[in-house]
């Protein structure tokens, strides 16, 4: 009993939220956006609808990842909205993981014995110092 | 005492796994056999250099880029749409998002290294991500691509703090490989990839388009229909574009001809039936919908819908 209700406040809510922040296509829902034409969705079934709604989660899944990740507030959403449904789904969940180019070096005495040696031998290239042998 | 002990473990092992992998160039290996049509040598001696502050080398690499391409950037200005403090670095999919956002088409390589360097030959410098370090201690680094000399079997890189980095191919492959051989170019609208493929490069459009550059997006079309005449996606966005603008007129042109080039596509039939609507033409509007609606396929739920509401108008009229 309990759980139907819930249910159908849930689907409400999904509604109105996808009302609120579908992303920008042509003015009106009838065009048929240039994504659909260069990567056709198979057809509009309930299948698609809950890609859509997960695509839009993942949205939201980004967007508070990397405000947690010290990404300011004010310019999250825009950055979050730059991005592609397919890039999206790329980083959702992952924004911890997925690589990120910076060049951080924090690493131990053994890690650090290793990419001297590496770097020596002209598998990596961490230390500004070395010159690879050929 | 135990220390040393992993510590000699740690190395004999990643050796043995170097050792393992010792010719995994193979990319380095197939250029340096045949290089096709590659010349011996080439550099972008002018693209501009910012050196990388902190663990900035994502802005800094899209700057020179970009400024390469005549779209003036400084670094700093960058750093509030791709720099993830948590991370100190920068994603791949905000690279590409933050240069459609200054109106370019990203557009990412195809794993090859015979396509970076035909690219630089091309007079484009190009991104790449490496990690300089190893998998299990990665150092995620982008850097440009700006020259190479096969004969000493060399890239040239802006990395960094350096303006002139010299690698060995080798290293690069090995540096460059961890990161699945990621690759990207900032392109002005208009000016296309030397090593182009139609379809990714027309979808890369897509993208900007949906970023909002529309005035970009259209010009980038528009180039797209001179080199690939037919092709269908760049048909619809250049319509898509001129509607979203406000532009009837384009956008009928752009559909027509959509239609007439292909007419098994309900998205162009669709869209012109819709643009028509919108110029209160709805006896033609109506064919247009009815033939979108005839030809079904996955998006006949639109179609179905635009044909409703024109039979609705003309309802009442």
């Amino acid at each position: 009993m309990k759980s139907a209700f819930f249910r159908q406040v849930s689907r409400v809510l999904v509604v109105s939220m996808l009302g609120l922040s579908l992303p920008m296509s042509p003015a009106q829902a009838k065009m048929v956006s240039t994504d659909e034409v260069a990567a056709p969705a198979p057809a509009r079934t309930p299948e698609q609808q809950r890609e859509h709604i997960r695509a839009m989660l993942a949205r939201q899944d980004v967007q508070a990842g990397l405000v947690k990740q010290g990404v300011d507030p004010a310019a999250v959403k825009s950055r979050v909205d730059s991005l592609t449904d397919d890039e999206v789904s790329q980083v959702s969940g992952k924004l911890d993981q997925v690589p990120a180019g910076g060049e951080i070096l924090e690493i131990l005495l053994t890690i650090f014995i290793v990419l001297l040696i590496t770097d020596i031998l002209g598998f990596t290239k961490v230390f500004h110092f070395t010159r690879s042998i050929r | 005492m135990q220390y040393f002990s992993l510590t000699a473990r740690l190395i004999a092992g990643a050796f043995f796994a170097l050792l393992l992998g010792a010719c995994a160039t193979p990319q380095t290996q197939a250029l340096l056999k045949d290089k096709g049509t590659l010349p011996t040598q080439s550099e972008l001696a002018h693209t501009p250099f910012y050196p990388q502050e902190a663990h900035q080398c994502g802005p800094a690499s899209l700057a020179t880029a970009m400024s390469a391409s005549g779209v003036r950037v400084d670094p700093a200005e960058l750093t509030p749409q791709v720099y993830i403090p948590g991370r100190e670095g920068s994603l791949q999919v905000e690279m590409l998002a933050t240069t459609r956002h200054r109106g370019m088409v990203a557009y990412q390589l195809a794993p090859k290294l015979n396509d970076v360097l035909a690219e630089v030959v091309g007079g484009m410098p190009v991104v790449v991500l490496q990690n300089l370090g190893l998998n299990f201690a990665p150092m995620w680094h982008y850097a440009v691509a700006v020259g190479y000399d096969l004969k000493r079997e060399e890239i040239i890189l802006r990395s960094g703090k350096e303006k002139r980095q010299i690698l060995p191919l080798k290293t690069f492959e090995y540096t460059w490989s961890r990161s699945d051989y990621w690759a990207m170019l900032a392109l002005p609208p208009g000016k296309f990839p030397k090593t182009v493929q139609e379809d990714k490069y027309v979808a890369a459009v897509a993208d900007l388009e949906h970023t909002g550059k529309l005035k970009e997006a259209q010009k980038s079309y528009s180039a797209a229909l001179t080199r690939w005449p037919h092709n269908l996606t760049a048909q619809i966005g250049l319509g898509n574009t001129a509607y979203t603008m406000k532009d009837l007129k384009g956008a009928e042109a752009a559909f027509r001809r959509a239609s007439k080039d292909h007419p098994d596509s309900a998205a162009a039939f669709n869209n012109l039936a819709q643009t028509l609507y919108d110029q209160k033409r709805y006896h033609e509007a109506r064919v247009a919908a009815q033939k979108a609606v005839s030809l079904g396929g996955p998006l006949s739920a639109a179609s179905k819908e635009t044909l409703q509401q024109i039979e609705k108008k003309l309802g009442k009229t």
